[in-house]
């Protein structure tokens, strides 16, 4: 109690320092008149008087310090004082300042940038009540023999996500209706089960015109049981669960503002989800993104009324739409559980793992449940406080990849204001002997130091604030890859806050501690003589200071050759010849199954649009395709040919005119024209890598194959190979005839390529104008050129080629920056020696020689033990790399150049002082 | 003489003035370091400075509280009273120096004239 009320005090008179020192100035000259009086009357003469009152006192000053020391917080005095200290210097020596704060800002900007997505994608908790307690249910299934089915026994995912783990295992987070239910019903580890489904980009259409947007089917306790509020209206509820009763939808608040202008006329408007009507009751809280990081949807919808919508879609069959809240085996809702107090999640793993496999046997028959007894999926339990994972899932990994690099650039900008800071502790020795000498602690001068160096690393952090704002925006950018519906925020909350505060504190710490221990060294006489004794040290300093030259030089090499390898791997991905015209095309997607139509007249949708656009001023041709070319995104099918061989192969439905749009020849045969329409025989043309493997030395027009779902066709024609994907060989290719109506994914929709006459660009309000009027219900998607959509599928190449550059780029910079103040330092050190080696004869070429070739070995050291620690890693990014190997010595070899050239550049400079060095003021220097 | 000033225990000053100032009212700080010195025959004090440091202690744990006055021969000064917490203090201080010295004083003793 005492001690609180005397800390309490002692914070108080910290911050009433001046009126207290004036009081206790007033009191000691109170003190002073006293004794003197008391001395005058014990027959003093006043001088004499006065003195002794002093002398007795012990002197104003030391009175004075030890009052201030003993009322106040006199550390939080000397942190000021060294602040204060600190911001003089730097002020003394700008130029010093801004290299240490700038290679500092790059370092930690570079981290926080990083980190602020990583925050984002996997550890923000969701702004729900008690994120702590949300589990998510998953399952992992071993990978079967070899010939069975790529799905695991028992289970049917159409419209789900499974992830393929590099084991072959699949995971995912789908479950059957029927299992929820169950679970909901009876279990002892979840207070409540909250379902909901992601139905991904559907027509939307609130009066006229139709647009895209992500909407979510969700169970009524979804929005009560997460504890997200209303800003208008109320949220979707238990009663609305009833199968089919309740149309209901509530809106995400930005699509509120976006579409309604935040109105609350809003509520009660009918919103057409694929054409089937439902009714705006109310608007989700604005802190609400949903519960999957980076796709946040605009609107909410009970689950109970996803099969009239999923019927509309046409992404199910009606076996499945029927039978999707009964059949055990379709797999398709995602589950969250809340804990009940006292569960754990492994206790809980436990009991619902064993339910779901009580579940799971009870949906086979059970000569499957004997036989596929270990290929079974098995539940697991992900931690769901920052939401479901499937953007981790595909983040996780490069993002991990990005932070070791951003580690490396803070490790090289922290090795280089440390041997800026060595460099200049050598300019300072004098004053710290000073210091010492006259009596400092060495702790409180190492404190200084210290200080000074720590606040360098703040100010770092706070420009790297603007450095990792502008860095995240960039990052999401390129994390994007051209997907309009990845949203990701990143928001500056505590986490990102601390971290960047301790990183900052603590590289400076880091950077600072070893020259602060360096220049406090007790050894004072010959620094403050400043005579040629202190050269001896200095040498065995500056080597401190070469070692980590040589280090920064090593670790810019590494980055600088991961950037090669990645820039290359790009080059060598845009320089594929690609097979067909990829010029002045302009590409889109309509999906008509959305707004609802279906069988012919969805083909005669496609078939009209096709017409529509060949005949639009300025289009030279129009076509459509199933799939966006090379673009690494058409089917898989196997292949039966010469009766009953078997073989694979990929395949896309293309219009009637493809081929001469596309300007892809035809070597045998006839293309697929207009006469390939329904109820005519059904005819496929295949590419030449077909036709090669599964008919050689034969002419494979008039054959027949099957494909798919062993639907039998006849081949027409063969045509040249074109690439399907940028990273894989030509493969074996069929082409169907869409206009044909027996294979159409109608999920995806139909991608059109017009080919222009001029800038595709240009054509592109024309071609939504051209949509609009023909059909407002089915919005324009993705509408870019074809060379952009295949820019996109090497999205990730992309993003690694341009963020390694970036990263290479800065690191270089910094580390000629080191090299360079390193450099110089050492010519300044060395002005004496230089000078008696001038006198003795040594002309000025040689001396410029003697400095470069020392810059050029610190280099080459660096290289020399960069190139194998680089041949060492790159053998990891083997997997991200095309047409070239990892150690590829061309690459190699552009690196060390890079290196060699920014060596010498950092050189020259210093090399010319010293060559400019005049004997006489260099021999007068000391 | 300067040199044979006893080293005093942390706290011990503290007492000291705590004393003082309850046998002998409110004091100003010179006072308070005159009577201590001539009490203790001059041999404490290393100066009268370090007084105050003692002072800013004692008010800050409420002990002592203190109020600008006039002196005897008319002049301004600062003079410390002791508070009721204070007195409750020193009166416990006290009894603990007392028992303190007493034992110091045994353990001392039982060594003069030993067996050497």
């Amino acid at each position: 109690m005492t001690a609180l009320r005397q800390a309490w005090a002692r914070v108080v008179s910290f911050f009433r320092k001046q009126e207290l020192d004036h009081d206790f100035d007033e009191e000691l000259a109170s003190h002073i008149e006293l004794a003197t009086e008391e001395h005058l009357r014990q027959g003093m003469s006043l001088p004499k008087a006065r003195r002794q009152a002093l002398i007795k006192l012990g002197g104003i000053e030391p009175s004075k310090e030890a009052h201030r020391d003993t009322r106040g917080l006199p550390w939080l005095d000397g942190v000021l004082q060294d602040l204060r200290y600190a911001v003089r210097m730097m002020r003394r020596s700008p130029g010093f300042t801004a290299v240490a704060v700038l290679s500092l800002a790059l370092g930690i900007g570079a981290n926080t940038a990083i980190y602020s997505v990583m925050n984002a994608v996997m550890f923000r908790p969701l702004p729900v009540k008690s994120p702590g307690d949300l589990v998510i249910l998953s399952w992992r299934a071993k990978q079967g023999p070899e010939n069975s089915s790529p799905e695991p026994p028992g289970i049917k995912i159409v419209d789900g996500n499974v992830y393929t783990e590099p084991g072959g295992a699949r995971v995912s987070s789908d479950f059957p209706w029927p299992f929820f239910q169950l679970l909901s019903k009876q279990n002892d580890s979840f207070a409540e089960l909250y379902a909901y489904k992601d139905a991904g980009q559907l027509n939307l259409a609130v009066g006229g015109a139709a647009e895209l947007g992500r909407v979510e089917f969700v169970s009524g306790n979804f929005f009560k049981g997460l504890g997200i509020d209303a800003a208008a209206g109320p949220l979707i509820v238990e009663s609305d669960n009833v199968p089919a009763t309740s149309a209901v939808a509530v809106l995400d608040y930005r699509y509120w503002w976006d579409r309604f202008g935040g109105s609350a006329d809003a509520i009660g408007q009918t919103v057409r989800i694929s054409e089937v009507p439902f009714t705006i009751i109310g608007v989700a809280e604005p802190k609400f993104y949903g519960v999957a990081a980076g796709s946040a949807p605009v609107i909410y919808v009970p689950l109970t009324s996803r099969q009239p919508v999923a019927r509309n879609t046409g992404s199910l069959d009606e076996e499945l739409t029927g039978g999707m809240f009964t059949d055990p085996k379709y797999y398709w809702a995602d589950i969250i559980g809340r804990l009940r107090p006292g569960a754990t999640m492994a206790s809980a793993e436990v009991e619902i793992a064993n339910r779901f496999r009580q579940y799971v046997l009870g949906s086979v028959s059970e000569s499957e449940a004997a036989s596929q007894r270990d290929y079974f999926p098995v539940l697991w339990l992900e931690e769901g406080a920052s939401g479901s994972g499937s953007l981790r899932r595909q983040y996780a990994k490069p993002l991990f990849v990005l932070m070791m690099m951003a580690a490396c650039i803070l490790a090289i900008a922290c090795a280089n204001v440390a041997s800026l800071l060595l460099a200049r502790g050598a300019g300072r020795r004098r004053e710290i002997a000073l210091r010492l000498s006259l009596g400092a602690s060495r702790i409180r001068v190492l404190q200084q130091l210290l200080t000074e160096s720590v606040l360098l690393a703040l100010m770092g952090a706070i420009v790297g604030g603007g450095v990792a704002a502008i860095g995240s925006r960039f990052l999401l950018w390129l994390l994007a890859a051209g997907r309009d519906d990845f949203q990701i925020r990143t928001v500056l909350d505590w986490r990102i806050l601390l971290f960047t505060i301790v990183i900052a504190v603590v590289s400076g710490i880091f950077f600072g501690f070893a020259p602060a221990l360096e220049s406090t060294r007790a050894d004072i006489t010959p620094s403050i003589k400043g005579t040629g004794a202190a050269a001896r040290r200095g040498r065995k300093h500056r080597a401190g200071s070469y070692v980590l030259v040589v280090a920064q030089i090593a670790r810019a090499l590494l980055l600088v050759l991961g950037a090669a390898l990645f820039v290359r791997t790009l080059l060598n991905l845009r320089s594929v010849q690609l097979g067909f015209n990829a010029e002045n095309v302009l590409t889109f997607n309509l999906n008509a199954s959305k707004a609802g139509y279906k069988g012919s007249a969805l083909i005669a949708f496609y078939a009209q649009m096709e017409d529509r656009l060949a005949t639009l001023p300025g289009v030279r041709a129009a076509t459509v395709t199933g799939a966006p070319l090379a673009a690494d995104s058409s089917f898989r099918t196997p292949v039966t040919y010469s009766g009953n061989k078997k073989g694979s192969g990929s395949w896309c439905a293309v219009g009637p005119t493809f081929f001469q749009a596309m300007q892809i020849p035809i070597l045998r045969g006839r293309a697929i024209d207009t006469r390939d329409v329904e109820n005519s025989p059904l005819v496929v043309v295949v590419n030449q890598a077909f036709a090669d493997k599964y008919f050689p030395n034969a002419n494979p027009v008039g054959e027949h194959i099957k494909i798919v779902d062993g639907t039998d066709v006849t081949i027409v024609g063969v045509a040249k190979n074109i690439r399907d994907s940028l990273k894989q060989e030509v493969s074996p290719f069929v082409y169907i005839a869409y206009r044909q109506n027996y294979l159409i994914a109608a999920w995806r929709g139909m991608y059109f390529e017009v080919r222009t006459a001029s800038d595709p660009v240009s054509l592109a309000q024309t071609i939504r104008k051209t949509v609009y009027e023909t059909a407002p219900n089915v919005p324009v998607a993705g509408l870019m050129t074809q060379m952009q959509r295949i820019d996109n599928s090497i999205g990730q190449e992309r993003t690694f080629a341009y963020l390694c550059t970036a990263f290479a780029v800065l690191a270089l910079a910094i580390a000629c920056v080191g090299l360079y103040g390193s450099m110089a330092h050492s010519v300044s050190y060395r002005t004496n020696e230089i000078g008696i080696r001038m006198a003795l004869g040594a002309e000025p070429g040689r001396i410029q020689r003697m400095v470069l070739r020392e810059t050029l070995l610190l280099t080459a050291a660096g290289v020399a033990i960069g190139v194998p620690t680089a041949l060492f890693l790159s053998r990891f990014a083997q997997g991200f790399l095309y047409g070239l190997e990892p150690h590829d010595p061309s690459t190699i070899a552009v690196a060390v150049m890079a290196l060699a050239v920014s060596g010498g550049i950092a050189g020259y400079l210093p090399a010319r002082r010293a060559a400019q060095v005049d004997p006489i003021t260099a021999l007068r220097h000391d | 003489m300067a040199d044979s000033k006893l080293d005093l225990l942390q706290g011990t000053l503290d007492l000291m003035v705590l004393h003082t100032l309850e046998t002998m009212g409110s004091l100003h700080g010179y006072g308070i370091a005159r009577r201590i010195e001539q009490v203790t025959d001059d041999q404490v004090l290393l100066n009268q400075g370090t007084i105050y440091p003692s002072l800013v202690r004692l008010q800050q744990r409420g002990w002592i509280s203190s109020a600008w006055g006039v002196s005897n021969s008319n002049r301004k000064a600062k003079f410390y009273s002791i508070t009721k917490d204070g007195k409750k203090q020193v009166r416990a201080e006290r009894a603990n120096w007392q028992r303190f010295a007493s034992v110091m004083g045994q353990v001392l003793a039982s060594g003069e004239g030993g067996t050497q």
